[in-house]
């Protein structure tokens, strides 16, 4: 092993162009005092650099328009309780609305991707049948449409259907996932065969040893599913953007756009309606990052 | 033939067991025809025929293609998204490698956890959201951007509303979005580089450096490769960015190919021009992905 990682030690003399910061890109986690620290305040600072934008969005939106206006600008609001940005947000929009469309799609799609992700999940891993692996890459396949190049027939469909401006139509591309399946056929396929044989043996149906065998042992990656799936929907713009034709079937991100136009822009609402956009699906994600890393891990390692 | 036949009207054991897998993955399988193959066929199909406005199709053969093709507005999205892949691409794929080394170096697990949880922020938020705060940061009179710049000495800049900057800008926002989702996957791999490979290395007198070009990216390769081909998917699709900010603007200089799709399936109904473009990213995207697949994706073996 060792002659393939590393060059022949004649080599490893030769001159090489040091670009890198080397000694810090270099691995193992310990390290020369110096460049440990140096690594720890890197990373530091890009962390309050990303997280800065969070800040920014919170402190305006408890600002007054002559407060965001001052010149120098003032980092923090005058008064931290200054809550009528999101008042006023709630009395121009019905954002509460708006709010609660966003939760039900997005609940709605995240319970239809687990159960219909879970049973072919299932199907793939642990059944023989013809034209199996052939629909399976079908299905991975579809990872590589992007959903922009469908969605004038699908909007053609909806229309046809008379689903324009309504929940169905709302979450018709949403209900299912390409991931949701992928993920779940690799979890199940980890499920020892033999808790099915044994459950199958003492006479359990199909659709039995799925629910009380299968979905009890798959629970992270369900909770996983959903909860990826959760903010997928919630974050979703083109697909409200083009279905949605009345104000009271919005949901928050359609919501968000309609306190900008071209000519001036309220940036102490903009920003109170998008905390107001941001903070449920920012509670979820913080208390339940642990799953959310795992979601993402999943489609990186595998995929 | 007989195999399908035999499903249906199943005797053996055998013949229920695939009976029932067929059925299990069944839903899925048809909603994915319905809302993603059915679709994807006819926007192929639809890209030869021009809708007239009374809604009868004609078949008009390539030359909605030959129209769209050489359209010049097409073609300046065109570039426009590969401008803002070109910036973003190599910056997030960089930085979170960066990041995602930084992190590893950390030995309190409960501070890298944090700082991760920062990183990853952003990516939980939506594109609208995200892109309405930077817009605030962007502004040209009261923004904290050119704050920054002032108090470093630089004149402001009008950063979204500026040919020049425009596509820069958008691209910071799309680095923002994507750097923690990046720094996730490199973390999650390098944590799974065993030790004994840099201690053997170190004991064959390895630097830094030297493990790091030899060692660490090497083991990293597929996760890079599909990252950047993550990131490619994700650059080219910009839409809810630039549609909630500029939409397209300053006179069309951050128009992506997807806000011209948009803007012509759904301002103009120009059906038929819309499902070329639609055909154009589905291929365009289809081959570079497979290019790169091909030629960066190195079996690893050690």
């Amino acid at each position: 092993m060792a002659e393939r990682v590393l060059p022949p030690s004649g080599a490893s003399s030769k001159p090489r162009r040091s670009e890198a910061p080397s000694r810090w890109l270099s691995h193992p986690p310990v390290g020369p005092t110096f460049a440990r620290w140096t690594a720890v305040l890197l990373v530091a600072c890009g962390a309050l650099t990303v997280f800065f934008p969070f800040f920014w969005m919170a402190v305006t939106s408890l600002k007054t328009v002559p407060e965001i206006q001052r010149v120098p600008l003032q980092i923090l609001p005058d008064n931290w309780l200054n809550l009528a940005n999101y008042r006023e947000v709630f009395e121009r929009e019905p954002f509460g609305r708006f709010l609660v469309n966003s939760a039900l799609i997005a609940s709605i799609s995240a319970l239809s991707s687990v159960v219909v992700s879970s049973l072919a999940g299932y199907g793939f891993a642990k059944f023989d049948f013809p034209g199996k692996s052939v629909f399976f890459f079908a299905i991975i396949g579809i990872i590589m449409v992007p959903f922009q190049s469908v969605v004038v027939p699908l909007y053609l469909w909806v229309n046809r259907l008379g689903l324009v401006d309504t929940y169905l139509g709302l979450l018709a591309p949403d209900l299912v996932s390409v991931f949701g399946v992928f993920l779940m056929r690799q979890t199940i396929e980890a499920v020892p065969g033999d808790y099915i044989d044994a459950a199958r043996i003492d006479g359990c149906s199909e659709i039995g040893i799925f629910r009380r065998v299968i979905l009890p042992t798959v629970k992270p990656a369900l909770a996983t599913l959903a909860i990826i799936k959760f903010m997928w929907a919630w974050n979703h713009f083109l697909w409200p953007l083009v279905v949605v034709s009345s104000t009271r079937m919005k949901v928050v991100t359609l919501g968000l756009t309609s306190f900008t136009n071209i000519y001036f822009i309220e940036f102490n609402l903009v920003t109170a309606a998008a905390v107001i956009s941001v903070l449920p699906i920012l509670i979820i994600f913080l208390t339940l990052q642990k799953w959310v890393v795992q979601a993402v891990v999943m489609s990186g390692l595998k995929g | 033939m007989q195999r399908w036949v035999r499903l249906l009207l199943p005797h053996t054991y055998i013949d229920r067991q695939r009976r029932a897998g067929l059925l299990f993955v069944l839903p899925a399988l048809l909603y994915f025809c319905l809302v993603f193959l059915v679709p994807l066929a006819q926007s192929i199909l639809g890209s030869f025929y021009f809708m007239r406005p009374d809604g009868v199709a004609r078949f008009v053969g390539l030359r909605l293609y030959n129209r769209v093709l050489t359209d010049p507005l097409f073609w300046s999205s065109v570039r426009n998204t590969v401008t803002l892949l070109l910036i973003s691409l190599p910056a997030t794929v960089i930085l979170g490698l960066a990041v995602s080394l930084g992190l590893n170096r950390l030995v309190s697990l409960s501070w890298r956890n944090t700082w991760a949880v920062m990183y990853f922020m952003p990516f939980s938020v939506s594109l609208v959201a995200a892109a309405l705060v930077w817009q605030w940061i962007y502004d040209p009179v009261y923004g904290f951007a050119n704050y920054l710049f002032g108090l470093v000495g630089l004149l402001p800049q009008r950063w979204l509303q500026s040919v020049e900057l425009v596509l820069p800008a958008v691209a910071v926002i799309n680095v923002w979005v994507r750097l923690g989702f990046d720094t996730m996957i490199f973390l999650a791999a390098l944590q799974s580089i065993p030790a004994e490979y840099y201690e053997a290395a170190e004991i064959d007198g390895a630097n830094s450096r030297q493990r790091f070009f030899r060692i660490t990216l090497p083991l990293l390769n597929p996760q890079i490769v599909m990252v950047c081909i993550l990131e490619l998917a994700f650059n080219f699709q910009v839409f809810d960015q630039v549609y909630a900010t500029t939409q397209g603007g300053p006179a069309g200089a951050s128009s992506t190919v997807i806000v011209l799709l948009y803007e012509t399936a759904f301002k103009y109904f120009r059906l038929g021009d819309a499902s070329v473009m639609a055909v154009f990213v589905f291929v365009s995207l289809l081959v570079v992905t497979l290019l790169q697949w091909r030629f960066f994706r190195k079996p690893v073996e050690y």
